[in-house]
């Protein structure tokens, strides 16, 4: 890298930051995710807004050609690796477990349905969605399943914490659900990509049974070392600074791991999470540390670095947006509202827990671009999935707020309206 | 009002599980204590063919514990599942309470296989009683650690606890509340400020002191020195770890909801932290109202 590479290259990172943070902090006012913040910054830096005006900025500062280009490209591939990280963490089994057999029809039915009509309007309809291979069908189709089916978890969260619901019975089956189906969502989409770029010409069944083999090794043995190590770590290293490069060290080499056995190495970053985030010996401010650090420095990079790659307007497709929206919205209302209802809740209850996991958030938009990069989808298509994954996480808050909190009144006015549970 | 409250001697039937170990002598010692603690009548279940030599033995032990009375009873079951076979008999004389001596702590092979007291734990349907240092001579109850989550159990938990302290006339009942943090961090992801979560911990603290305060106001605490303790971290170890610490002499733990199996040890269900590693006798409280609708 010569001097001028250099400054350029320390202009895109220092701008990227800046324009992110502030766009992110204005509608994070506005009670929207940062990430629609960071994603426009990149928009506005790149080919869409600023290259129309000054193509030679967006050639040279802000690229994804040449060396600039190609150290971006390696952020982004370690933002990705730390971004699964960090979404493993937020799986936590136990609570899969505790909440029963309510969560795991909710999961269940709301990832089948979203996933069979996913897949069937992928594989159906693959030329409208611009997929023009034939051969790829049975691979788009899995994505297309896929996306439908994952959930945003800390958006459900924060909303069902918005509104005083977190610790509520509700709350933690929608947090279970998602959780669930987001462990089985990046199984899947491991092995879609798995079998995208398989050198070693492995089938489907080959690539998924290695998948849960790994996962099956990682959340048992894995976890069992993890919490023989941790303990260790504590009492030799710094603490808790020092777990900072202990789980992004493990994460990188489970990262390394599955990228060499043949499944993608975001696969071995979010297996590691689990393991890691499951420990009884992260405590709230380890977790935090390693949270702040990947959300605040390369999440940001990762999202404003999307804008530079694709032109939003030239690829905005109106007919695909729609129906990947109708698509998405109503596949996950049906499979995540069925699953509550077949597990008890009411139909006011079970239509919110639709709604909270049909907020789908950043992973949708890694998830996208990770098949964008393999040439699973088109431009777009992934246009479209991100304007999806954009609305169907800010509809999630207020469609949740007005089912729940009325929900809610019913209730409390029951129990006002019996005396008997006063003093009971 | 409580049925703990409304009934002096919530564990009216005791049932002991009898194994002829070193430490024989040591859990008939404990169970004459408790049957002079809780008024009961007791149960002594061993499982195995009849011998008469051992047969001799445990009469005489008993005889010699003062054991032998009449409303007490000595049960041979025939071979089998020391577990199922000791759960059915608790199940079928509708026992209060079942004691077993238990090991600190298991080898990793014997502890995934399941003990015979770890699976007490794991399955009974009344509550259990696991004492990890039965000893001949009384030691005194000062310390008394019992669970606080928010679980419809957790009241006749505390209310157990509360009986227990003064029955033993403990020092002190400390109530743990296991702040689940890391579904903290998981909000805190989505980029909300220092601020905001702040907040967010005190709203649900607020309520979780407000519960506890609500069981406490319903109960009859007498001069009961009552500590609350909020943890963070992950819920049935922190507490676990906190016994031990404090040097508890029993922790109070809820029963589980379920019967737990292999899956609930690969990735532990809370009070298999508990059970990996016993901190002190453990006391697992499970409320007969409940077993209707878990069955």
């Amino acid at each position: 890298m010569n001097h001028q590479q250099l400054i350029d290259l320390f202009l895109c990172l220092g701008i990227m930051l800046l324009t992110g943070r502030l766009l992110g902090e204005f509608f994070r006012k506005l009670r929207m995710p940062l990430v629609v913040g960071e994603l426009l910054a990149g928009i506005m830096l790149g080919p869409t807004v600023l290259g129309q005006y000054y193509p030679d900025v967006t050639e040279t500062i802000f690229t994804t050609k040449g060396t600039i280009g190609l150290v971006l490209s390696g952020i982004t591939s370690i933002s990705v690796v730390m971004l699964l990280f960090a979404a493993g963490m937020e799986v936590e089994l136990s609570i899969i477990r505790q909440q029963g057999k309510t969560a795991l029809k909710a999961s269940f039915v709301g990832l089948v349905i979203p996933l069979i009509l996913g897949f069937a309007a992928g594989h159906e309809f693959y030329r409208f969605f611009g997929e023009n291979n034939a051969d790829n069908v049975l691979v788009f189709s899995l994505f297309m399943g896929t996306a439908m089916a994952i959930s945003a978890l800390p958006i459900i969260a924060r909303t069902l914490m918005d509104l005083n619901l977190f610790k509520t019975k509700v709350g933690m089956i929608i947090i279970a659900a998602a959780m669930l189906d987001d462990l089985i969502g990046w199984i899947l989409f491991s092995v879609v990509l798995g079998m995208m770029n398989n050198t070693q010409s492995w089938g489907f069944l080959y690539t998924l049974a290695f998948t849960i083999l790994f996962a099956l090794v990682i959340l048992t043995l894995g976890r069992f070392v993890i919490n023989k190590f941790l303990p260790w770590a504590k009492r030799k290293l710094s603490w808790p600074g020092g777990i900072l490069a202990i789980s992004l060290g493990f994460a990188f080499l489970g990262a390394a791991f599955t990228e060499r056995i043949g499944i993608h190495a975001i696969f071995g970053a979010f297996i590691v999470g689990i393991a890691f985030g499951d420990s009884v010996h992260l405590n709230e401010k380890t977790r935090d540390i390693i949270n702040q650090f990947i959300t605040n420095i390369f999440a940001p990079l990762f999202f404003v670095s999307i804008g530079f790659k694709i032109n939003f307007v030239e690829n905005f497709n109106l007919a695909i947006t729609l129906w990947v929206l109708l698509l998405a919205i109503t596949s996950k209302l049906i499979g995540a509202g069925l699953g509550a209802l077949w597990g008890g809740l009411s139909w006011r209850e079970s239509l919110a827990v639709g709604f909270g996991m049909n907020a789908r958030g950043a992973m949708e938009i890694v998830l996208g671009l990770l098949a964008l990069d393999a040439g699973v989808i088109s431009e777009q298509l992934f246009v479209a999935i991100v304007v999806m994954a954009v609305l169907t996480s800010v509809m999630a808050g207020p469609m949740l707020q007005y089912l729940l909190t009325g929900a809610l009144k019913v209730k409390v006015n029951l129990k006002e309206l019996n005396p008997l549970n006063v003093n009971d | 009002m409580s049925e703990v409250q409304s009934n002096p001697y919530p564990f009216s039937i005791v049932a002991v599980a009898v194994a002829f170990s070193p430490r024989i002598e040591a859990i008939l010692a404990e169970s004459k204590r408790l049957q002079q603690l809780f008024q009961s009548r007791m149960i002594f279940i061993h499982v195995g063919d009849k011998n008469i030599q051992q047969e001799e033995y445990l009469k005489h032990l008993l005889h010699r514990f003062g054991l032998d009375g009449e409303s007490n009873q000595l049960l041979w079951e025939p071979e089998g599942d020391p577990v199922d076979r000791i759960l059915e008999k608790c199940k079928e004389l509708n026992v209060d309470l079942l004691v077993a001596g238990a090991l600190e702590k298991e080898s990793l092979v014997k502890y995934f296989l399941g003990s015979v007291a770890r699976n007490f734990a794991r399955k009974a349907k009344c509550s259990l009683l696991m004492l990890r240092e039965p000893g001949l001579q009384s030691k005194p109850v000062k310390t008394i650690v019992v669970e606080g989550s928010d679980h419809p159990k957790t009241v006749k938990t505390i209310e157990t606890a509360v009986y227990i302290a003064k029955a033993t006339q403990a020092n002190q009942i400390t109530i743990v509340q296991e702040s689940d943090v890391s579904k903290m961090a998981l909000i805190r992801s989505d980029e909300l400020s220092d601020g905001e979560v702040e907040e967010h911990k005190e709203k649900i603290f607020e309520a979780e002191d407000k519960r506890i305060e609500d069981i406490l106001q319903c109960t009859d605490c007498g001069a009961l020195k009552i500590n609350i303790e909020r943890l963070d971290g992950k819920p049935g170890y922190v507490i676990s770890q906190f016994a031990r610490e404090t040097k508890a002499d029993v922790l109070l733990l809820n029963s589980p909801d379920t019967k737990l199996n292999l899956i609930d040890r690969v990735f532990p269900h809370d009070i298999e932290f508990a059970l990996a590693d016993l901190p002190c006798d453990l006391l697992i409280v499970h409320p007969k109202e409940s077993n209707s609708s878990e069955d």
